[in-house]
């Protein structure tokens, strides 16, 4: 069973008097462990698909399945607990607490929620991940103590700490310099083949689409090609 | 724990605007700690120094009547009395006799009336701790015809410590006599509290009475516990007067009681008793103070109105400021409820960790001004602990102090945190879009 299902989903917002219509009748599955890219310019629905997919939007119309559980219906309570249980994100800007150091800020999504680890369970845990992003020396450190690609690593560190089935990154590279962005994919990548966690970015960087196993290019919130990695291989450069 | 975490590292995050707030906090708990605590001190003064100046905690006076039927204000041969005052040896610490007159005091062609206490300055070296000698010597009271008078008294006679004086009286059975005294100290007179008292020796105020030389009128005692004043009165009444005290009580210690024509008509055998206590005078002095209490309980909430629109404004400020990282702990599973403790969390803490500063800072204001001598300041003596300001904290009005400001900080930010905990994680996580 795929792990994510979109039917036919639209969504419309208002603008002043003006009907926006971001998403325009979407409909794709992911499978457990995929590594998805959408790409796709400025307005084309990326965005407004992730929050979908993340439970921080509703559709206006179609369905949203995330882990085999339609998002329709389910009131904020029981959106936050799916989103801690199942999902993770990465923020364009990275979005760490700023109070907290590296290693609360990478155990802080441990600490909500009613199943909580074993204290000891969670210490290892982050100790893995914090090893896993290279961060062991800045532990104590404080996000703005941190370069860019050090604080998208602690995101993504944070991310996985749930260890939720899927992980959602909205233009994880677009604040990094290419090389840097290029290491954070790698490092995405890494952990999507370690722990068979799904992976789904929006990215406009065509340098790091070529990592993902599933393209979905997005034109105007409508899907305007599918690929995956087989065919993406043989077609490479042209979607950009 | 993790919102307890977050909300005492964002207080620490703002310094500057968490110590403005917290310092306001601190200023409105330090003003009514210090004036909570001096009108406390300031009455348990008052009280020890009006049990000085009177003689004790509980007054007795007696009035019987002579062979002719008339009443004199004497206590003699009481054996009722005196077996009370046996049994309850374990409470009390202390008993004086005192006489009293009223005295038409008359120098060259001025005149002035006055109450004057007959007492034995041997015995009552707490009385004379008391008084407040605006001129004079008290230790020329070992003459026998010595007094010590209130000041303005001596001011309205043209009169001065050294000289000597006529006083005119009535003897308890009623004749005019006259007496000279030598005036050994004007004092401080607090006939606002309802003290004014002139003070001579007891024997040769009786001799002027006509009372045995031991002979005396009222009976005064000191307790050990001045809290089991209300009870133990309560006793006493019931034994000498056999009625709840109140009924029979009156102002006779205060002045000479007139003879009533229904008690002429109505005669009784031994002793009639009356009993006041020093609770039943200081009740002026109480009204006084709970008036400065609201006066300042007032100030206190007006400021706690203006640090809680502080607080509010600041919060709100907070909730602009802070909406990326709310909509981010929203996306990693936050609940709502959880959005609103940090913020009420963060309020709580600001309040009680200014409550606390502020106690601090009344703390130090408090040991400064008890260092301060007030003795050269006329008119406040009866205020004071030998010349001493004395702060009394009550551990029950700082818990209530603290416990005010918690639920007004709570309040303050309750608006603010229900609009962060209600923000939608989409519009909070702007960046989406």
């Amino acid at each position: 069973m795929p792990i994510v299902q979109l039917k036919d989903v639209k969504k419309t917002y208002e603008l002043g008097k003006t009907q926006v219509h971001a998403v325009k009748g979407v409909t794709f599955d992911i499978k457990k462990g995929d590594f998805i890219s959408l790409i796709g310019p400025s307005g084309s629905g990326k965005s407004t698909i992730l929050n979908m997919i993340g439970c921080i939007d509703q559709p206006t119309d179609g369905i949203v399945s995330i882990a085999g559980q339609s998002t329709s219906g389910l009131n904020d309570k029981q959106l936050t607990t799916l989103r801690h249980e199942v999902l993770g994100f990465i923020f364009q800007s990275f979005n760490l607490i700023p109070v907290l150091n590296v290693y609360e800020n990478i155990e802080f999504p441990l600490l909500l929620g009613k199943n909580r680890m074993p204290k000891r369970e969670r210490e290892e845990w982050i100790e893995y991940l914090v090893e896993a992003v290279e961060l062991t020396n800045f532990i104590k450190h404080k996000p703005n103590e941190l370069s860019g690609g050090q604080r998208q690593r602690v995101a993504i560190a944070r991310a996985l700490v749930t260890k939720p089935q899927i992980v959602l990154a909205d233009e994880p590279t677009a604040n990094l310099d290419s090389k840097t962005g290029q290491t954070i994919i790698e490092l995405m990548k890494k952990m999507n083949a370690e722990l068979n966690t799904t992976f789904i970015f929006s990215t406009h960087d065509s340098t790091i689409v070529g990592i993902a196993d599933h393209i979905i290019r997005l034109l105007d919130g409508r899907i305007v090609e599918e690929t995956h990695k087989a065919e993406y291989n043989e077609t490479a450069g042209v979607s950009q | 724990m993790v919102t307890v975490r977050i909300a005492l590292r964002n207080i620490a995050r703002q310094k500057k605007r968490s110590i403005l707030l917290a310092g306001a906090i601190a200023f409105g708990m330090l003003v009514i700690t210090v004036l909570n605590s001096f009108t406390a001190g300031m009455v348990e003064n008052v009280r020890v120094n009006f049990s000085h100046a009177l003689g004790g905690h509980i007054f007795i006076s007696g009035k019987q009547l002579n062979d002719d039927g008339e009443v004199i204000n004497q206590i003699h041969d009481e054996q009722q009395l005196s077996d009370l005052l046996l049994t309850y040896s374990d409470e009390i610490e202390g008993v004086t006799k005192r006489t009293q007159t009223i005295g038409t005091f008359i120098f060259g062609s001025k005149q002035g009336m006055q109450l004057i206490y007959g007492v034995d300055f041997q015995e009552e070296t707490k009385l004379l701790d008391s008084l407040t000698v605006i001129s004079g010597d008290l230790t020329k009271l070992d003459q026998e015809n010595a007094i010590v008078i209130p000041a303005p008294l001596g001011q309205r006679l043209g009169i001065e410590a050294g000289e000597i004086i006529l006083v005119k009286m009535e003897t308890i059975s009623g004749q005019q006599n006259v007496g000279e005294f030598i005036v050994a100290a004007l004092i401080e007179d607090q006939a606002s509290f309802g003290i004014s008292a002139a003070y001579a020796d007891k024997g040769y105020l009786n001799y002027l009475l006509g009372l045995m030389s031991d002979g005396y009128q009222l009976v005064n005692v000191f307790l050990k516990d001045v809290d089991r004043l209300d009870q133990v009165a309560e006793k006493f009444s019931h034994v000498l007067i056999g009625e709840p005290k109140g009924l029979e009580e009156q102002s006779a210690i205060f002045g000479i009681q007139f003879e009533a024509v229904e008690e002429l008509a109505q005669p009784w055998e031994g002793v009639k008793y009356s009993i006041l206590t020093l609770n039943d005078i200081m009740e002026p002095v109480e009204a006084v103070v709970t008036v400065i209490d609201a006066i300042s309980l007032g100030i206190f909430l007006v400021l706690l109105l203006i640090i809680m629109v502080g607080i509010t404004n600041t919060f709100r400020m907070v909730l602009i400021e802070r909406v990326k990282e709310i909509g981010t702990m929203r996306a990693f599973g936050m609940q709502q409820n959880t959005v609103k403790a940090i913020f009420l969390l963060e309020a709580l803490f600001l309040g009680l960790f200014g409550g606390l500063a502020g106690l601090v800072g009344a703390s130090l204001v408090m040991v400064v001004l008890s260092f301060v001598s007030f003795s050269q300041v006329t008119g406040l003596q009866f205020f004071l602990n030998n010349g001493y300001l004395t702060f009394q904290v009550s551990v029950g009005t700082v818990c209530l102090t603290f416990a005010i400001l918690a639920v007004m900080s709570l309040l303050a930010a309750y608006l603010p945190a229900r609009a962060a905990a209600r923000l939608s994680p989409i519009k909070a996580l702007g960046s989406y879009h």
